[in-house]
């Protein structure tokens, strides 16, 4: 039999100067269960809260209802009260009659009346309220980071500062991502691999961080604070413990013509490479695909031969390790779309039609021309350039509807950089609108059109086509009226959109994270969360989520950073232990669970997994659904779903909201039978 | 009639609606005290059982509410708690319940006035509807016998 | 009739079954259920237009179960039971041999799911006609004009509960009826309780009913109570453009949704 308490306050008069508490705690009284009612003037204060206490002893209640004011402000307060006083804090339930009742309704007997039932309907709940224990989980304190570009060093450097492990991996054989291609930056023009490649070679150095390139997540499994992760090591084919990066290798493979990645296809490179010089670790890997050992059956060989301390290992085998972790960083970044998409951009035939990244490359001093501008075909350099921002972005016909952010600022410094280094030449800007939102990013973008004389016109290029050695850009100015504007250019740069990475979709699915429509990852939350994932303990940081420049990636990162390192400054995770589950009930039934799995679908955590019952000998017996403790966040969907009323939910269960619902009005219908 | 008071019950999510009325409380706006509020963690939770219920138990009226789309605290509970009223309604409808007597609404955290604006509207049009005693009454009915509902399906 | 003997007995001598369930019928013309285990009692297996019984619903038994793998022969809405119930993992592919008759009256013998999959939406049926003009007719009516005959149809139910267990997709081992904590449905069959037993049966077949009617043959009481699900079945159609029995895999409009999902009553 329960024995609730009723405690009833004024609040000053906040509550009490509307509805009048002393009747509401004399009605409270005669409720059936209900051992001892009484009203005071502030329940949360120490007096009030030590009336509960004492009324816990004295009258051995066994849950507690304080009507008071939301439970979303003093919940936690009483709830410590009652556990103080010695019974389960679950076993206190608040009703609200502050916010819903006394400040938006008059002095009236119908306010008190509500009062009456609020609290009526909070004994029925508590007394089917059961004691509950926060969940306890132990935390893995180590760190996944998924991506060694910005993003993901910024990320792995937080963590290991702040104490923790990490482990990093990147599937190309150097970390440094996007970053490491980009000559210099905006708003500020310093270079991008000055400032990157010191943190690249700290995050390789840090005692804390191990790090794993050429490597790709290949499964992940488990949940917050303890997931399992598999990772593959591609073979690498040299040995890089025996490797000193001396590079004979590299000077000595006949298997040159390899469009090269990091130059943006516009250099080449050998079969056994390193991607550039600076990169970490500075040890080479041979390319299966292209090389002729592996394609042609152990032809040539001759990075062994030259190889002086025999680190050349073709034998190596793709190896996938097992690695447990507490929490996730994925930090994956983007990729950009080509230039081959835009039938009247000449779908990438031109060769001097070229998109921002391969321009990043031809303006770095580390890229294949050494710094100088010139042009993919015959090498000379433009003295008529054209920008396309928006090439593909922010146009749902041919491209992608979103805006891709970063183009209107590298295309202001491309002009820029453009003109720096061809003082006669002519830069022009095809653009929709200029964004430049951010700190010294409009001064940036008026200085390359006031002091760099870069002509911006607004408006769409209708086509390119090439003429007598010219690529003639036909346009209108819309500022003129739509006046149709023709330029000679000798190069043009395509501004194209930034896109989420090929295989994000498979990444999320391994991760059980979200993306949106076009294959971003999502944020838990728009808003307040935006380095979280749905699912705890992933979180997110730079380009993979949408596209973002440096700045953002790194505060990104540092958030993402943050958040592992507040998950981590505990042994256990504690959890609100409102959590659904599955039941379970003794042979030959098991479980009322049918095995339908229609709930699993509607989980947003994907907390909904399917289990085998076996007997002794490990015969199957029934495959029943059943939620993961450390996945479910207690929204109750699939308890609603389950038609069999297999599921249910600790702290809205079945039989507490039926009894709220069934306790309101139901004096009047018995009234009138 | 004229001094009929419609009962209400609203059926909210604890991180929209309930924070909307906890909202709508701080803000100090008056609204008809004939609703009361039973919480749950999600409109996703709010199984179309207890609606029936409401309606056995005596309401003459129902609210049901939670986050805007794209709002929900848990991402999804209010996109399937929408499919599961787009087919509740249609058979409630179809069988002939009143369903003008359910309001479903969005109401953030934000809207405290949409809030006192939802429940007074309801009551206005619930108080004009008169109770509904069409299906609380039924239990009153009793069981017929067998028989009594032979002979009165052959007559 | 004679493929179909040859066809049963062979499948129940080679072992790929060692139950098949199929027709009969009765000197007087009366069609039940046989549970056919020797290839002997093969020629007792009948099929004809009167073969109306979604016989789909026996896959469900303990009884049969222990027999490990089993034949069925399945009209078409069989086969659409059986497919939703396979989408809902109720049964495995290697432990059921489907056979059924086609159009042109020749065997089909199906291998796997797949078979079944392809095969019913080739020979789909169309919605009964006679089904969605009642159903159309009541929603003409006022609301409380269908108000009063949804009453006094339902007020005759006497919970003998004979539609849920003709009904393959009510096959959980305890039904909400079932659950006495809390009462989510009233015991007594006053109307009130009757129309809470509808109304949730309803909600649970809507966008899993094949509409084989089943229910509505065997209840004593004259309900025309598949009118319900057909209707729920409309709206999820209509709605969400979600049938039910086409296909293998999990189609459920209720446990999945759409950003953009479209209604006009949530304010
Ligand atoms: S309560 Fe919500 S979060 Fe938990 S398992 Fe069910 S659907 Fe998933
Ligand atoms: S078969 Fe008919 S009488 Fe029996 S429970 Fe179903 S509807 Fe009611
Ligand atoms: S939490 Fe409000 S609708 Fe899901």
């Amino acid at each position: 039999m329960s024995r609730i308490g009723v405690f009833i306050c004024h609040c000053g008069e906040n509550i009490g100067g509307t509805v009048d508490c002393e009747k509401v705690a004399e009605t409270a009284a005669k409720y059936p269960g209900v051992a001892y009612s009484v009203d005071y003037k502030y329940m949360c204060s120490d007096p009030g809260q030590n009336m509960i206490k004492d009324a816990i002893k004295e009258h051995k209640l066994t849950g507690v209802v304080v009507a008071a004011c939301s439970p979303r402000m003093h919940e936690p307060t009483f709830r410590k009260a009652v556990s103080e006083a010695g019974i389960n804090p679950f076993l206190c339930e608040m009703a609200n009659l502050r916010e819903h009742c006394s400040w938006v309704h008059l002095k009236d007997d119908s306010t008190t009346e509500k009062a009456e039932e609020l609290v009526k309907v909070l004994v029925e709940k508590v007394k089917r309220n059961q004691p509950l224990e926060p969940i306890k989980v132990p935390v893995t304190k180590t760190a996944l980071v998924l991506g060694g570009g910005i993003a993901g060093i910024q990320a792995a450097l937080d963590i290991a500062n702040s104490g923790h492990k990490v482990i990093m991996i990147e599937k190309s054989p150097s970390i440094g991502g996007h970053m490491s291609q980009l000559s210099e930056t905006f708003p500020t023009l310093d270079c991008s691999q000055c400032i990157l490649t010191p943190r690249m070679v700290e995050v390789a150095q840090h005692p804390n961080i191990t790090l794993y390139t050429y490597a790709e997540l290949v499964g992940l499994d488990g949940f917050i604070g303890n997931f399992q992760a598999s990772i593959k090591l591609k073979a690498k084919s040299i040995d890089h413990d025996i490797c000193n990066g001396c590079g004979d290798c590299i000077a000595k493979c006949p298997i040159k013509k390899i469009p090269d990645e990091f130059n943006a296809g516009l250099g080449t490179r050998t079969a056994v490479y390193v991607p550039f010089p600076q990169a970490v670790p500075n040890k080479p890997v041979i390319d299966r695909e292209n090389c002729t050992y592996f394609t042609r059956d152990g032809k040539c060989g001759l990075c062994a031969k030259v190889c002086t301390k025999g680190a050349i290992d073709y034998s190596q085998k793709d190896e996938i390790i097992t690695i447990d972790v507490g929490a996730v960083v994925v930090a994956t970044g983007f990729d950009i779309k080509g230039t081959d998409f835009f039938p009247e951009y000449g779908y990438g035939r031109y060769k001097d039609v070229i998109t921002g990244l391969q321009f990043e490359r031809l303006a770095s001093a580390s890229g294949p021309t050494l710094g100088e501008i010139k042009r993919p075909s015959d090498g000379k350099v433009p003295q008529n350039i054209v920008f396309i921002a928006c090439a593909g972005s922010r146009d749902p016909a041919k491209g992608i509807e979103y805006c891709s952010k970063i183009c209107c600022m590298y295309t202001a410094k491309h002009a820029m950089l453009y003109k720096h280094k061809v003082h006669q030449g002519k830069a022009s800007v095809f653009y929709m609108d200029i964004r430049a939102g951010g700190k010294m990013y409009e001064e940036f973008v008026r200085r390359a059109i006031e002091e760099d004389d870069v002509n911006y016109i607004r408006g769409r290029v209708s086509r390119i086509y090439e003429k007598n050695g010219k690529l003639i850009v036909k346009g209108v100015d819309t500022l003129l009226d739509a006046y149709p504007v023709e330029i000679e250019a000798d190069m043009v740069v395509l501004a194209t959109a930034g896109i989420a990475n090929e295989g994000s979709e498979e990444l999320a699915q391994s991760l059980h994270i979200s993306y949106d429509q076009h294959n971003f990852f999502a944020e838990a939350h728009p808003k307040l969360k935006p380095v979280e994932t749905n699912t705890a303990g992933i979180m997110l940081a730079g380009a993979c989520q949408s596209p973002k420049d440096i700045p953002d990636s790194v505060s990104q990162a540092s958030g993402a950073a943050v958040k592992v390192a507040a998950l981590f400054s505990k042994d256990e995770l504690t959890r609100d232990p409102l959590i659904a589950y599955v039941n379970r009930c003794g042979p030959p039934t098991y479980s009322t669970c049918v095995g339908c799995f229609l709930c699993v679908s509607v989980c947003p955590y994907l907390a909904i997994e399917k289990e085998q019952i076996k007997d002794r000998n490990g015969n199957l017996i029934k495959e029943v659904a059943k939620i993961n403790p450390g996945l479910c966040q207690g929204c109750g969907t699939c308890v609603a779903l389950c038609r069999s009323k297999s599921i249910d939910i600790y702290g809205y269960s079945h039989s507490q909201v039926f009894a709220e619902v069934m306790a309101l009005f139901n004096e009047r219908s018995l009234e009138n039978v | 009639m004229s001094n009929f008071e419609p009962k209400i019950i609203a059926f909210v999510c604890n991180w929209c609606t309930y924070a909307g009325a906890d909202l709508a409380g701080t803000s100090r706006i008056k609204y008809a005290p004939n609703v009361r509020i039973v919480r749950f963690p999600c409109t996703g939770r709010i199984d179309f059982m207890l609606l029936l219920k409401a309606l056995q138990t005596g309401a003459d009226g129902i609210i049901v509410s939670g986050c805007h789309p794209a709002d929900c605290h848990y991402t999804a509970g209010n996109y399937h708690a929408r499919r599961r009223w787009i087919i509740f309604k249609s058979l409630l409808d179809f069988v002939g319940f009143d369903t003008g007597r359910i309001t479903f609404s969005w109401v953030s955290a934000a809207e405290g006035a949409k809030w006192a604006q939802i429940v007074n509207e309801t009551v206005d049009k619930i108080r004009d509807l008169g109770p509904y005693t069409d299906y609380s009454n039924l239990n009153k009915l009793g069981v017929g016998t067998i028989t009594e509902v032979l002979n009165a399906r052959t007559a | 009739m004679q493929e179909l003997h040859n066809k049963i007995k062979s499948i129940l001598e080679n072992g790929s079954a060692s139950l098949f369930i199929a027709y009969q019928k009765s000197r007087e013309g009366k069609i039940t259920p046989t549970f056919i285990t020797k290839p002997e009692q093969s020629q007792k297996a009948y099929f004809g237009d009167d073969c109306k019984q979604n016989l789909a619903v026996y896959i469900h038994k303990q009884e049969v179960k222990n027999f490990g793998k089993v034949g069925i022969f399945a009209n078409i809405y069989t086969l659409k039971s059986l497919l939703q119930i396979y989408a809902e993992n109720q049964i495995r592919d290697d432990y059921l041999k489907v056979v059924t008759i086609n159009p042109n009256g020749a065997i089909v013998e199906f291998a796997n799911f797949m078979e079944i999959e392809n095969y019913v939406n080739e020979n789909k049926p169309a919605p009964n006609p006679e089904d969605m003009e009642r159903v159309e007719k009541l929603s003409n009516l006022s609301r409380e004009e269908r108000w009063d005959y949804w009453l006094n149809e339902l007020s005759t139910c006497i919970k003998c509960y004979a539609c849920r267990a003709a009904c393959p997709m009510c096959y959980c081992t305890k039904c909400t009826v079932d659950c006495n904590q809390p009462q989510w449905i009233s015991t007594p069959s006053h109307s009130l309780g009757n129309i809470e037993w509808h109304i949730m049966r309803a909600m649970h077949l809507a966008g899993r009913c094949v509409e084989c009617n089943e229910c509505a043959r065997v209840c004593p009481m004259d309900i025309p109570l598949n009118l319900l699900t057909v209707k729920l079945n409309d709206t999820a159609n209509i709605e969400f453009g979600q049938q039910a029995g086409l296909k293998g895999e999990l189609d459920y409009a209720l446990s999945t949704f759409k950003v953009d999902d479209k209604e006009n009553f949530i304010r």
